[in-house]
């Protein structure tokens, strides 16, 4: 049995504001590969104060294109997020689940919703 | 070549006047552009952005751009921000301490970004007080902002951002444009879906729209800033292409512009005095998010 690894996404990102995508490619890349490698990860959230949809998406978003729910539900585990945090990580992961499912399909839910919206202009 | 520009203010006429600038002087090559500011007897600073990304493309097609007849109270204020500075003025201090410098930024230079917003909005004493959950909200908004410029404009020309903030109408105004391919385009290309102008920017800032590029999912950065300026009673301005899009009040309203603007532009107004916590809103656990 392969020991739980840890990654500092402060560390990756060398700073606290982990708010562009090219960082959480770089947060993404490692997952990944540990992933491969079958190794779980805890990944640490300690000193990022701030967090925007761009990072999470590219971060751990797309791990939901290469590997499946039940991969990165038994690999990876997050650690120390800010409470307040946690609702955009979970609609980052929803959303990302979401379109990775079906992505016919949830364009056209989308022009669904906004032929709705349009409806109601 | 000259353009008369009326007064600048964060409304659709105003938009209407930028794009109409663009759409007379985008032919412009090695040309002399003189914007008469004559009658421009107001300028809202942060408006800086879109009108300095207008007149950055002038400069990339090689023209000559001159800005004359400044009032000298509008002089005032595009000096203190660093604007004029591009066209041949000096910096004037700012005694009221209440500019956010204009900025162009390369799309690489997020970390440059980051600096510019925590020394210019968040290490400031001057800043109207602000509750601890709305400045972290307000932070990620500008930083969804920036994000979604980068993320979506394919621009080579940069990003322009400014802002101002009135401590005693307790409000902060920021704007970021770009000269990039519009949310129009992009959806076009990403999607295949071919929208009005105005009806991409309803379709981005909706549901679950995501203009996926390769393999990461993206586009809730427009939703969740929309969410929080409903909270926080602020507002959001977005032109894209000829679409022009504001919500206040939970109310949204979008126009077709006469004259497309050759990029996106984002414009929010915060509240300063919201006291909504901002806090935890469910009861969601670390370990129920996959």
């Amino acid at each position: 049995m392969q020991k739980d690894m840890k990654i500092s996404v402060f560390e990756v990102v060398g700073s606290p504001l982990c708010v562009a995508s090219n960082d959480g490619q770089k947060v993404y890349e490692r997952l990944a590969t540990a992933f491969h490698a079958g190794r779980r990860v805890a990944l640490s959230f300690h000193n990022a104060t701030i967090l925007t949809s761009a990072f999470l998406n590219a971060a751990i978003g797309q791990l939901y294109g290469t590997f499946s729910e039940e991969q990165i539900r038994s690999l990876l585990k997050v650690e120390d997020v800010e409470p307040d945090d946690l609702p955009l990580l979970k609609r980052v992961v929803d959303t990302a689940k979401l379109y990775f499912k079906d992505p016919q399909r949830f364009d056209q839910a989308v022009r669904e919703t906004l032929e709705d919206e349009n409806d109601d202009t | 070549m000259r353009f008369a520009l009326p007064a600048i203010r964060h409304d659709q006429t105003s938009f209407e006047a930028l794009a109409r600038l663009h759409a007379q002087t985008k032919k412009c090559w090695f040309d002399d552009v003189e914007i008469d500011m004559g009658a421009t007897t107001w300028f809202e600073a942060d408006m800086c952005a879109a009108f300095g990304a207008i007149l950055y493309s002038l400069g990339k097609n090689l023209n000559t751009v001159a800005l004359t007849n400044i009032p000298p109270k509008v002089g005032d204020i595009l000096s203190r921000n660093g604007f004029l500075s591009h066209y041949g003025r000096v910096r004037i201090s700012d005694r009221w301490r209440t500019t956010i410098s204009y900025q162009r930024f390369d799309v690489k230079d997020d970390r440059y970004f980051s600096s510019y917003i925590e020394d210019e909005l968040i290490h400031r004493s001057e800043m109207p007080e602000m509750s601890p959950g709305l400045l972290k909200k307000f932070r990620e908004s500008i930083f969804e902002i920036f994000s979604n410029a980068v993320w979506h404009s394919r621009t080579e020309m940069g990003i322009f951002s400014c802002g101002q903030f009135f401590p005693t109408r307790n409000r902060i105004e920021f704007t970021v444009a770009d000269l990039g391919v519009g949310i129009r385009q992009n959806i076009r290309d990403h999607i295949g879906l071919d929208l009005s102008p105005e009806e991409a920017i309803v379709w981005a800032t909706t549901g679950n729209s995501t203009t996926k590029r390769g393999n990461v999912p993206g586009g809730l950065g427009l939703k969740l800033l929309g969410e929080f300026i409903d909270l926080n009673n602020g507002c959001l301005q977005i032109v894209s292409d000829a679409g022009y899009w504001h919500r206040e009040n939970k109310g949204i309203c979008t126009v077709r512009l006469s004259h497309p603007f050759p990029g996106t532009v984002i414009n929010i107004e915060i509240n300063t005095a919201d006291t909504n916590s901002y806090s935890l809103t469910s009861e969601l656990n670390a370990e129920d998010i996959f």
